[in-house]
């Protein structure tokens, strides 16, 4: 699938701004952004809702971007699951199937195998009304009644958002079993940066209706190409060296140091002053200011040893950042 | 000293009556009750009396007891007027419903203009009904408006009869109850999420099944409520066939109002009038039993 400098303006706003990606076969793809920077409108414009002002969408080498939303071969999971509240579990399910006209057994068949393969009993869920559905429940449903139509495509609208926690680490993993399994393309769209980078084959991280990176979750996230991906992903120490370029570097690739201590060549030290030690759980984050004025994020005392490690360090404290210099990322402007 | 004595007697009424939840249940509901028992449960049990009297000579009732009223309505006359009800009744509101809903689907579909255009569907009311049924006629008799112009333009030499017919009759109805279909199939209409029209598109639904299989059934309580709004008080309609129906096109409603007036039967035209009622029972829970088994169904 690709998208090829397609543009959309609403009014006098922007909403997608000349984007240009592709999505390869089977792949699980994430479009990750804050709200309003565009993800939204480039899943709608790919489902159909929405016509690009400028631009092609390609899928399978075939122009779709003129055709009406029900003649894409794409399904779709919204946000809000938009199950029928008229129709039972199995007919919000067999909905697309009776549209393709398929005979009423082959229909019953398949609508059975969808809500098994969402973990569904059909004997308990399929004669329900969805109204009866808790929201594990609903978004499972919505799951089952796009996959039922085998689309080589699926998009899928910020799915997880109104689950709880630990249900959308559940269905997380759910998610990226079904795309190995069922060999389906996923668009997926999240403002999470945490979902996008575990689910992800690649992401596309966006911003103010642009693409600011696209890669693997690993390329994104240890080789930011701006400032903004950089913060958006994780936690990122942004300032400017000597030479004048902007760096990013991730507090956990740094150390913290007493004064004194020798460091190599091949790493870069700054000293500064323990500002405020920030206990995160699985390690602490010591906020130094360094002689420069900026304040930096360092993780100390990883490896189970946080609390030790914690303690050793106080507020006031004079002590030496080091990285490796090659962790830090020269940023693009943007 | 204690906090009670100090509040005035109508605070502490209140105080009393919001400790009691179902005698402030009954305090909100009396002044209503009482209303529709005066005006609406005392006045049918006197039709309903009368329907079973004697007719007196000068109008009134004399005392006894008799079936006959309802008997006498079974006559192939009455009978007529009674299909000719139903049938203009049933007319209506079809029309209604394939005029009006349409309508009310742009309303809901319009934006910014949304309250402009529901505010034109209620302006009609700012006019007595019968100031506009009396336009209706101005328009339709043979020197009115229409035959004029057709005239003018010499489509036709002589003027049609428009006026005193069952079309005039029909074209008045819906014209009169089309906002009573418009306003409540656009309140559902106007709940209906979008979303679930555009999971209908990408599920493979052209325009005629998402309407079919998702626009209809969702905004089904709307079309019942607006037909039993238009169908009801289209069997009682009197003022409508009596001005654009003549003597040729009566209705069960002119039917009663004679009764009570030249012909000076009450008994009858109270029996009438529970026959009539019988009728619009028998159509609001048929109406009702379908609403709510359809979702179901569909």
């Amino acid at each position: 699938m690709r998208f090829s400098g397609v543009r959309k303006v609403f009014g006098s706003t922007v909403a997608v701004d000349r984007v240009s990606f592709d999505v390869h076969a089977g792949e699980f793809f994430s479009i990750l952004g804050p709200s309003g920077c565009g993800k939204t409108t480039t899943l709608r414009l790919l489902a159909g809702f929405e016509r690009p002002d400028e631009g092609e969408i390609l899928l399978g080498g075939e122009r779709i971007d003129g055709r009406p939303p029900w003649e894409r071969p794409l399904a779709m999971v919204f946000q809000s699951y938009a199950l029928f509240p008229h129709l039972s579990v199995a007919r919000n399910v067999a909905f697309g199937l009776e549209r393709r006209k398929l005979p009423r057994e082959a229909i019953a068949d398949r609508v059975r195998a969808a809500l098994e393969l969402v973990r569904l009993d059909p004997a308990t869920f399929a004669d329900r009304s969805t109204r009866q559905l808790s929201g594990g429940q609903r978004q499972r449903v919505a799951l089952a009644r796009a996959l039922v139509l085998e689309p080589p495509v699926l998009l899928l609208d910020e799915p997880l958002g109104a689950l709880d926690r630990k249900l959308r680490k559940e269905m997380q993993g759910e998610l990226r079993s079904l795309n190995r399994e069922l060999g389906m393309t996923f668009v997926y769209v999240t403002h999470d940066q945490e979902e996008a980078l575990t689910m992800s084959d690649r992401v596309a991280v966006m911003a103010d209706a642009r693409i600011a990176q696209i890669g693997a979750p690993v390329e994104v996230y240890e080789r930011p190409r701006t400032a903004f991906v950089a913060g958006f992903l994780g936690e990122a120490n942004v300032f400017d060296t000597e030479g004048g370029h902007r760096v990013a570097v991730r507090p956990e690739r740094m150390e913290l140091l007493r004064p004194g201590v020798s460091v190599s060549t091949a790493r870069t030290a700054r000293s500064g002053e323990v500002l405020d030690l920030v206990y995160l759980g699985d390690r602490t984050h010591a906020v130094v200011r360094l002689e420069s004025g900026a304040d930096i994020r360092v993780a100390i005392g990883r490896g189970g040893a946080i609390g030790v490690e914690g303690a050793r360090w106080k507020r006031g404290d004079r002590a030496i950042v080091v990285w490796p210099t090659a962790d830090a990322h020269p940023l693009e402007d943007g | 000293m204690r906090d009670g004595s100090k509040r005035s007697p109508r605070a502490r009424i209140f105080a009393w009556l919001a400790r009691r939840d179902r005698l402030r249940a009954w305090a909100l509901l009396a002044p209503g009750t009482s209303w529709l028992v005066a005006f609406f449960v005392i006045p049918v049990v006197i039709v309903g009396g009368y329907s079973v009297m004697e007719r007196g000579l000068y109008g009134g009732v004399e005392a006894g007891f008799t079936l006959e009223p309802y008997g006498r309505f079974f006559d192939p006359l009455y009978l007529t007027i009674l299909a000719r009800t139903l049938w203009l009744a049933a007319l209506t509101t079809i029309l209604c419903l394939v005029v009006g809903y349409p309508m009310a689907w742009a309303i809901a579909a319009a934006g910014r203009w949304k309250h402009a255009l529901l505010f034109l569907v209620v302006l009609p009311f700012w006019t007595s009904f019968l100031v506009r049924t009396y336009a209706i006629m101005f328009l339709l008799r043979d020197t009115g408006l229409v035959n004029s112009v057709l005239m003018t333009a010499g489509m036709i030499d002589r003027p049609l009869t428009l006026l005193y017919t069952p079309g005039a009759v029909l074209a008045g109805l819906v014209y009169g109850y089309l906002p009573f279909m418009v306003l409540p199939v656009y309140a559902s209409l106007e709940k209906l999420d979008p979303a679930l029209l555009e999971a209908a598109e990408s599920l493979g639904a052209r325009p005629f099944a998402r309407f079919v299989r998702v626009i209809l059934p969702l905004s089904l309580p709307g079309v019942v409520a607006g037909s039993l709004l238009v169908f009801i008080p289209s069997l009682g309609a009197f003022l409508t066939p009596d001005l654009l129906g003549g003597a040729k096109q009566v209705m069960i409603g002119n039917l009663i109002q004679q009764q009570f007036g030249a012909a000076r039967d009450w008994p009858f035209g109270s029996a009438a009038s529970f026959i009539l009622m019988a009728l619009v029972l028998a159509v609001v829970y048929m109406f009702l039993r379908r609403g709510a088994a359809l979702p179901e169904e569909v």
